[in-house]
């Protein structure tokens, strides 16, 4: 049976980072703030409008549907506050839905987590009523999948934009974390990235129940010094629309999401 | 990939269900909000789209959307739902029943065919053809337990039966039923299909094929004229199923209502499926059934029988899911209280061990100004086993310094401390193990009488036990004397005591030394796994007193004796600046905090902070130090050391080898006779071989503990 993930691990990785992360972790303490008048702040460029933040993400949409075959496009929903009133545009999210994130060969011990035994018996249905008939195929049992959604939502607080991540089987029941890292991708990057992130769980701010995110409160550092290193004065715009991407190539690696970059020129 | 033989009986693949989380949320809403017990049917739609990858089905999900608006401020009109292409909407019905065996007494089958009743009216009133999406449904019947966050459910996807069964006459990848040309304009003609809007959620329609190979797709209602130009003509559909074998589970109701409406007998049908958002002609099926229902079957008074109730697992049962930790309160509380200390290990602090701080058990003898300021950091940093031991009801002066206390726990005479303070730490975090004891301590200079006795014994006792089964200790009471027993009983027992004691401006916070019958081992990993067991494999030696670090009594030239009664009125009424008790308690407790982290524990060294020690730490919480003594009128802080006195008269090894010789006698002893324990220690030898020079004091020489008047 073709490997499910093919799609994943056969993404073309030609992601070279702008300066190499690893020089930057250990150097993460010792960097004086020797800022060009470009970014002078990691968490620039959205540090006014939440429309700023609106631009980057359509930008950051597009290139990654130009470049990404590999995924689905992200696509940008409203985050009603009012869900009778049309929400103003700029409030949003993009989100990208239904990512395979399992392995195909694993057995899956279902349903000791969340699916209880009601010992319910088959009696519950009884003889007469049909519930197959021979035009109804019956299936054996196929392996369960796991899947994730991703939504990178303005996050106010710190300002910066925040990955918010859920899990869940083919049914609809959700993951716990404990499953959910035992899917990412063990590999080098997750521990780098285990340095800069912190999985956290809060209430997603438009669909108001618990969702995991990526903790936002050492972005606005690291991107800072992902951009450091730009000695060219960038325009505004083109800050705008790299800022998503190079933020998503340090956070996606969490999950092995990462991006083709012959986005970067 | 073989075809299914032909002749054979057409078997479809059923739909599968999925349920987003938000789902059960907006349905608990509703049910909490606006529907209480009411147990109508409540309309829903779910969604599907065609398959979209080779080896996976795509499932029918219902999602927050499918249910009505929770919101207040709407009616609960059928949500109006737009499709676009990646969610066909599928109208359909909820049963929501209020109690389990509600669940199990509705009559499925029943339900079934008033769903099935539906489709087959739309069939024969022309609905079906005009609005093709009702063609399908879903039937979804649940008990919601909203105590422990049960979802119990099952679904239905109704299928209208015929009978007998179409057979298959052929099934093979459009891919190779298409010649080249008419592939390629099936396919263009199907993504302009998907790509408009007005058409994308339109899941059946018919494909025409003319003499030149070009494809035109058509919505349902355009039959006859296809039929007319005599072209090639497949019936065509979304089909969720992946599978190369068999058709999914839309065709059924789909090759009914071709029968029952246009009559006729060999059906070509096309299984849409897509790749990538495009036709995928290769996964997509062509094949050619047959029907031959009976006379009579057509006939719209004779309903057909209907299938579709879900298999789970292959069992006929429903399924369940439990929510509780994305909904139940206290789940959240303690994840969300869980998460905020690994942010803080993670941001700050990576050696933090939560571990031993989740499992320790913590005693605190008095729930006063210090013992609820104690509980509530304890709990801040993660503690969840808290006993509070106090005799005292709560007076209407409390709230106000006693932080976990408010105005209805002083009412009707006033509710004893100890309970009070367990419920108020319930109250603000669900998850807490605590436990309150009304107790008073047995103290010396206060003498019982014979009578009383045996109850002092077994408070005695109590107390032991309690001593036992818990880690730590903390020293909050209100009087110098109530210190000493559980001193010399944390003293015989090594385990973690700290003394937190306030004057009117100045307070004391303290960690006692280990006992006296212990030698300090090297530990390293030992003490923070077994905080006082491990010590019974240690030699019994008397150490050298000197280098073992003081207790509460250690300064002391005075036994312990009544501090409360025969003091000048000043003296008696205790009274604090309100806020050295929040200070002294948070000190308290980081200390403790600081010696959980210390290889050495109980037996570590007490460091001094100057200010050379600048910011480099050898332990990451800084330096732990013996006693901090603070004053509010110069805003200072000191640290200071004091080793243990050999004629202690709580923890120096005569006392304590007495006590475990003699035990309970000899604390009864030392609670009557005021005077026995400074003969025991020697003190009194002391006292009198001082007083026999004739010295004036120096003004210098403190005795420091006298000062102190604690609350």
């Amino acid at each position: 049976m073709e490997r499910l993930h093919a799609t994943f691990s056969g993404a073309n990785f030609t992601f070279k980072p702008r300066t190499k992360i690893t020089l930057l972790v250990r150097s993460l303490f010792h960097v004086k703030a020797n800022l060009t008048q470009a970014v002078p702040a990691g968490n620039l460029p959205f540090t006014r409008f939440v429309e700023d933040f609106r631009i980057g993400a359509f930008a950051f949409a597009q290139k990654w549907e130009s470049c990404n075959l590999a995924f689905p496009p992200w696509s940008w929903l409203p985050c009603p506050k009012h869900p009778w009133l049309a929400p103003p545009e700029e409030e949003g999210y993009l989100s990208l839905e239904k990512i395979c994130i399992s392995r195909p060969n694993e057995e899956e011990d279902i349903d000791q987590i969340s699916q209880i035994d009601t010992g319910e018996e088959e009696t519950c249905c009884s003889r007469n009523e049909d519930v197959l008939d021979d035009a109804t195929l019956v299936q054996s049992n196929h392996h369960e999948l796991h899947y994730c959604d991703f939504h990178i939502v303005y996050g106010s607080t710190f300002r910066v934009p925040v990955l918010y991540f859920c899990a869940y089987c083919s049914d609809g029941r959700p993951l716990p974390l404990d499953e959910i890292e035992k899917e990412l991708p063990a590999c080098a990057s997750k521990e780098l990235s285990k340095k800069w992130t912190f999985i956290t769980q809060e209430e997603h701010p438009c669909l108001k129940r618990p969702w995991y995110k990526l903790h936002p409160c050492g972005t606005a550092e690291w991107m800072k010094l992902l951009f450091l290193s730009d000695t060219a004065n960038p325009k505004f715009e083109v800050v705008l629309e790299l800022y998503l991407l190079s933020w998503f190539s340090v956070v996606g690696q969490v999950f092995g999401l990462r991006i083709s970059l012959k986005i970067s020129n | 990939m073989a075809k299914q033989g032909s002749g054979s009986i057409l078997q479809f693949a059923p739909l599968q269900s999925s349920v987003d989380e938000g789902f059960w949320h907006r349905l608990s809403s509703l049910k909490l909000n606006k529907f209480g017990i009411d147990d109508s049917p409540i309309p829903i739609s779910g969604f599907y789209a065609p398959c979209s990858h080779p080896q996976v089905s795509n499932h029918l999900t219902l999602l927050a959307e499918s249910l009505p608006s929770d919101s207040n401020d709407e009616s609960t009109m059928p949500p109006v739902i737009r499709g676009n292409r990646n969610r066909c909407s599928v109208p359909g019905i909820l049963y929501n029943t209020n109690t389990m065996e509600g669940f199990h007494a509705l009559y499925k089958q029943g339900l079934l065919k008033a769903e099935a009743m539906k489709i087959w009216e739309d069939i024969h009133s022309g609905k079906a053809v005009e609005d093709c999406a009702v063609l399908s449904r879903v039937l979804l019947i649940s008990f919601a337990d909203l105590k422990k966050w049960n979802f119990h459910y099952w679904f239905a996807f109704p299928a209208l039966a015929l009978d007998p069964s179409a057979t298959l006459v052929d099934l093979r990848p459009a891919s190779q039923w298409f010649t080249l040309e008419e592939a390629e304009s099936v396919s263009a003609a199907c993504n302009e299909w998907r790509n408009s809007s007005v058409t994308a959620d339109v899941p059946f329609f018919l494909v025409s094929i003319d003499s030149d190979s070009h494809a035109a797709v058509k919505h349902l209602k355009d039959l006859e004229a296809c039929q007319r130009d005599g072209q090639k003509l497949l019936f065509a559909f979304y089909d969720p199923c992946h599978l190369p074998n068999n058709p999914g589970w839309p065709l059924r109701n789909f090759l009914a209502l071709i029968s029952a409406r246009w009559n006729l007998k060999t059906v070509r049908f096309l299984c849409y499926r897509e790749n990538r958002g495009f036709a995928d002609l290769n996964l997509s099926l062509v094949g050619e059934a047959l029907i031959t229902v009976q006379q009579g079957w057509r006939e719209q008074q004779c309903v057909p029988n209907a299938v579709g109730w879900e298999l789970n697992k292959g069992r006929k049962v429903p399924r369940c899911i439990n929510l509780a930790k994305s909904m139940d309160p206290t789940r959240l509380a303690i994840s969300a209280a869980d998460l905020n200390l690994k942010l803080m290990r993670w941001r700050a602090l990576p050696s933090l061990n939560l571990e031993i701080l989740f499992s320790l058990k913590c005693l605190l003898l008095g729930a006063g100004t210090l013992g609820c300021q104690v509980a509530r950091m304890l709990m801040a940093w993660g503690v969840r086993k808290i006993t509070l031991l106090d005799n005292g009801r709560v007076a209407m002066s409390n709230p106000l310094r006693q932080s976990l206390y408010t105005l209805d726990d002083c009412l009707n005479g006033g509710d004893f401390k100890a309970t009070a303070a367990v419920r108020s730490l319930q109250r603000i975090f669900p998850a807490v193990e605590a436990e309150g004891i009304v107790m008073a301590i047995p103290m010396p200079g206060h003498p019982v009488s014979s009578q009383e006795e045996k109850s002092v014994l077994e408070d005695c006792k109590r107390l032991n036990d309690l001593i036992d089964s818990h880690d730590v200790i903390f020293l909050l009471t209100d009087t110098r004397e109530s210190r000493w027993l559980p001193t010399l009983l944390f003293a015989n027992s090594n385990k973690i005591t700290i003394t937190a004691a306030l004057g009117f401006d100045s307070f004391l916070v303290m960690r006692h030394g280990p006992g006296p019958f212990n030698s300090i081992p090297n530990l390293k990993a030992e003490t923070e796994n077994s905080l006082a067991a491990g010590m019974d494999n240690l030699a019994l030696t008397n150490t050298d007193g000197q280098h073992r670090l003081g207790c509460y009594f250690c300064n002391d030239v005075v036994a312990p004796t009544d501090s409360t009664s025969n003091r000048t009125l000043d003296q008696q009424c205790t009274v604090t600046r309100p806020g050295l008790a929040p200070i002294a308690s948070a000190l308290a407790v980081e200390l403790l905090v600081g010696i959980l982290h210390h290889p050495n524990g109980i037996f570590a060294e007490a460091e001094i902070a100057n200010s050379s020690s600048g910011g480099n730490f050898e332990l990451p919480l800084g330096i732990l130090p013996h006693q901090i003594r603070g004053s509010l009128p110069h805003f200072q802080q000191m640290t200071l050391l004091g080793h243990s006195s050999n004629s202690c008269t709580a923890c120096c090894s005569t006392v304590v080898s007495e006590y475990r010789k003699r035990g309970m006698q000899f604390i009864l002893q030392a609670i009557n006779h005021p005077t026995y324990l400074e003969d025991v220690t020697g003190l009194t030898e002391l006292m009198r071989s001082a007083n026999s020079f004739q010295l004036d004091w120096d003004d210098d020489i403190e005795v420091a503990d006298d000062e102190c008047v604690e609350l």
